[in-house]
């Protein structure tokens, strides 16, 4: 009786002794790779942009794989870059416990994700607090970036830079004489922190340009509205020459399309960094022509290895990347390839030092380099574009990228 | 704001209303009889959506017919829904948290169907009405809108002769005031409820073959006007179908005018704040206070 129990437990120490080594082995193997913890909406309001970013971060994998991977000094060889990828549903607080996931039992040596601005914000918070640097492609509020996170980087220029290039290219209208002085703007902005930023923006180049415009109306509205009649009849009574959104896609469809049906009229209509998506244009047709966005990129820049990018993606996905939402992704994993070259290691505090130096030229983005301020968001200029009828689309801000040539007032 | 303004906000919110009636009827129905807090409805009207589009996209439909086929195609569904999943929950007057689980469950499966079938793309339908409208000297009037308004009317009134002159709706009715009496009378409450969650579901996949005419839809469609639904059927009262346009109508006009002196991004919260003011202060909504009312007098 004694030997058998003494047996069993021998048996025992054996079996948790081998499966303790089976992990030891499963861990050796798993830094033979890098580990990217990728966390996006692919479901819920936001699926659509988070998808594009999916598609634009596999891409730059699957590239960077094919080569090799990444040389890595402290280990003697290339690794490849291993995905682990999880869909926050639309959800803030998804979002953030999935980013503490990845970074806490995956072990991610770095995280890629954070679209929209509300997401975003709920994940930046798990960045310094597992030390693993995370780099958002999709979220630009200010405030992000201003809590002085060390391991927190963002792919897109400022919300606050939006707004002010759409007041700058409205000047440079008014200047060429396309528009009055003195116009009359609206802004109706989503009520998070990117709406926020935007109409700073707005109104900061405004206060430093007295007599260009005034702002008769500013409203903010909930994301993922369904009726905005109420609000529109606001934006009638305030006898606006322009109308300024920013709205995020599913919501700059629903408000033009009730703009349209009321019947409304401005000499100019923007919705932030919203405009030419294939999206609207299938849902409102010839609806949202003359549409001004002021973009982060744009498959109208002359730059080769956008043009190449272009390429590459359709022959991936059978289809053009829509808007700026997969460029922007594309360029924030190769930054991270090339920050973990130069660590030449795979520990995160490393890579994080070598994120905060990088500088990926040749990038997709306008002007073609990116790199990240002191507060780890990137500042680049931004594009301003027009969709035109036909399908068009044309960059028409600054005017040495310019494609064709601003029409204002709307016709 | 001038005269002008002020109809044109009344023909909005009557339009609207017409909106919120055509997606919370359904909603009603299943309640009013089985008790049942359907959540699955949000994925019902993303069905209708679907429906409505694949009916326009593939065989070129016109999507008010699309809505039209929505109801006995729905109708057939949710029977054989009711066949499968609902028939088996335990019988009670009140809202059960199984009943409640099944339908989040249902909903979140057919949510994931959605996906896998249609991806995470936006679909919608454009036709030359979409964008078009009707003037009214200085009023624009949607003219999608418009016809979503005429086919809730339409739909309510049809559901209540249904519920005044049918045996079928006798039936629903007596259910509804008394289930044990109506089952020692010789109602049969199985078949009832089998044929009332059909109807509701009918309605839900009418409602959303509809919206798919104003709105961009995905799998997640629905979502954005479920609590809306709830908040209508507390309001008109849960039992009633004149309850739901009364509901319906009463936010609409709330949430209309409210943007016009507060900031339009509590609209959301108006919803809510309804829905507890009225839990609170008249439990049985707006129908239920009419009908004390009348009676007292």
């Amino acid at each position: 009786m004694r030997s058998s129990s003494l047996q069993f437990r021998f048996t025992s120490l054996i079996f948790v002794a081998s499966f303790i080594c089976l992990f030891c082995i499963a861990d050796v193997s798993a830094q033979d790779s890098i580990t990217l913890g990728v966390v996006l909406p692919t479901t819920g309001g936001e699926a659509k942009a988070g998808q594009y970013q999916k598609e634009g971060i596999e891409l730059a994998i699957k590239q960077i794989n094919a080569k090799g991977g990444i040389l890595v000094k402290e280990k003697g060889k290339k690794l490849p870059i291993k995905e682990i990828f999880y869909d926050n549903g639309t959800d803030s607080a998804k979002a953030a416990s999935l980013v503490e996931r990845v970074m806490s039992s995956d072990k991610a040596n770095a995280v890629i994700g954070g679209y929209s601005t509300a997401l975003g914000e709920a994940e930046s918070v798990m960045p310094d607090r597992y030390q693993i640097p995370w780099i958002t492609a999709g979220a630009a509020a200010t405030s992000i970036f201003s809590h002085g996170y060390k391991y927190t980087f963002g792919a897109l220029s400022p919300i606050f830079l939006l707004g002010t290039t759409t007041a700058e290219f409205l000047g440079s209208l008014v200047d060429q004489g396309k528009l009055k002085k003195g116009l009359k703007i609206a802004l109706v902005v989503e009520n998070t922190d990117h709406g926020v930023d935007y109409v700073k923006g707005i109104q900061d180049w405004i206060s430093k340009h007295p007599g260009y415009f005034t702002v008769v109306l500013s409203e903010k509205f909930e994301l993922h509205g369904t009726d905005y009649s109420g609000l529109l009849q606001k934006v009638k009574t305030s006898k606006a020459d322009i109308f300024l959104s920013d709205a995020h896609l599913p919501d700059y469809i629903t408000m033009q399309r009730q703009y349209l049906q009321a019947g409304l009229h401005h000499q100019i209509i923007s919705y932030g960094a919203r405009g030419p998506e294939a999206d609207a244009r299938k849902a409102l047709g010839a609806g949202t022509d003359y549409i001004l966005a002021a973009l982060w990129w744009s498959d109208k820049l002359p730059y080769p290895q956008a043009q190449k990018f272009i390429s590459d993606y359709k022959a991936a996905y059978g289809r053009s990347p829509d808007s700026w939402y997969a460029a922007t992704a594309y360029d924030a994993t190769r930054i991270l390839a090339q920050a973990i070259e130069a660590a030449g290691s795979t520990n995160s505090s490393k890579i994080r030092d070598a994120l905060a130096k990088a500088e990926l030229k040749g990038s997709l983005l306008p002007g073609q380099v990116l790199k990240f301020g002191a507060n780890g968001q990137a500042d680049y200029p931004f594009l301003v574009t027009q969709n035109k009828p036909g399908d068009k689309v044309d960059i028409v801000y600054p005017k040495d990228a310019a494609t064709g040539p601003p029409i204002a007032p709307r016709p | 704001m001038t005269a002008s303004d002020y109809l044109d906000l009344i023909i909005k919110s009557l339009l609207l209303a017409g909106i919120y009636a055509a997606m919370a009827v359904g909603m009603t129905v299943i309640y009013g009889v089985m008790k049942i807090v359907n959540l699955a409805h949000a994925g019902f009207l993303m069905m209708g959506a679907y429906f409505a589009f694949v009916l326009f996209n593939r065989f070129h439909i016109d999507p008010v017919l699309g809505a039209i086929l929505a109801l006995p195609a729905f109708f057939l569904f949710g029977m054989a829904m009711h066949w499968l999943l609902v028939r088996w929950l335990p019988k009670s007057d009140t809202p059960t948290l199984s009943s409640l689980l099944l339908m989040f469950g249902v909903w979140l499966v057919l949510q994931n169907l959605g996906y896998m079938i249609f991806g995470s793309e936006d679909s919608s339908i454009l036709t030359p009405r979409t964008l078009a409208s009707v003037q009214l000297g200085n009023i624009s009037i949607p003219l999608v809108s418009l016809i979503v308004f005429i086919a809730a009317v339409v739909s309510l009134v049809l559901l209540q002769i249904i519920f005044n002159r049918s045996w079928f709706g006798r039936s629903m009715r007596s259910l509804i005031q008394n289930p044990y009496a109506a089952k020692i009378v010789g109602v049969d409450d199985e078949r009832t409820a089998r044929l009332t969650f059909g109807l509701g579901t009918a309605f839900a996949g009418f409602a959303g073959a509809l919206l798919a005419m104003l709105y961009s839809f995905n799998a997640d469609f629905g979502r954005p006007f479920l609590l809306r639904s709830f908040v209508i059927i507390v309001l008109g009262g849960l039992e009633s179908v004149s309850g739901v346009a009364i509901g319906a109508l009463v936010l609409a006009l709330l949430e209309t005018f409210s943007v016009q002196v507060l900031p339009a991004s509590y609209q959301p919260a108006i919803s809510f704040a309804l829905l507890v003011v009225v839990l609170i202060i008249m439990p049985k909504g707006i129908a239920g206070l009419l009908q004390r009312k009348l009676k007292v007098t």
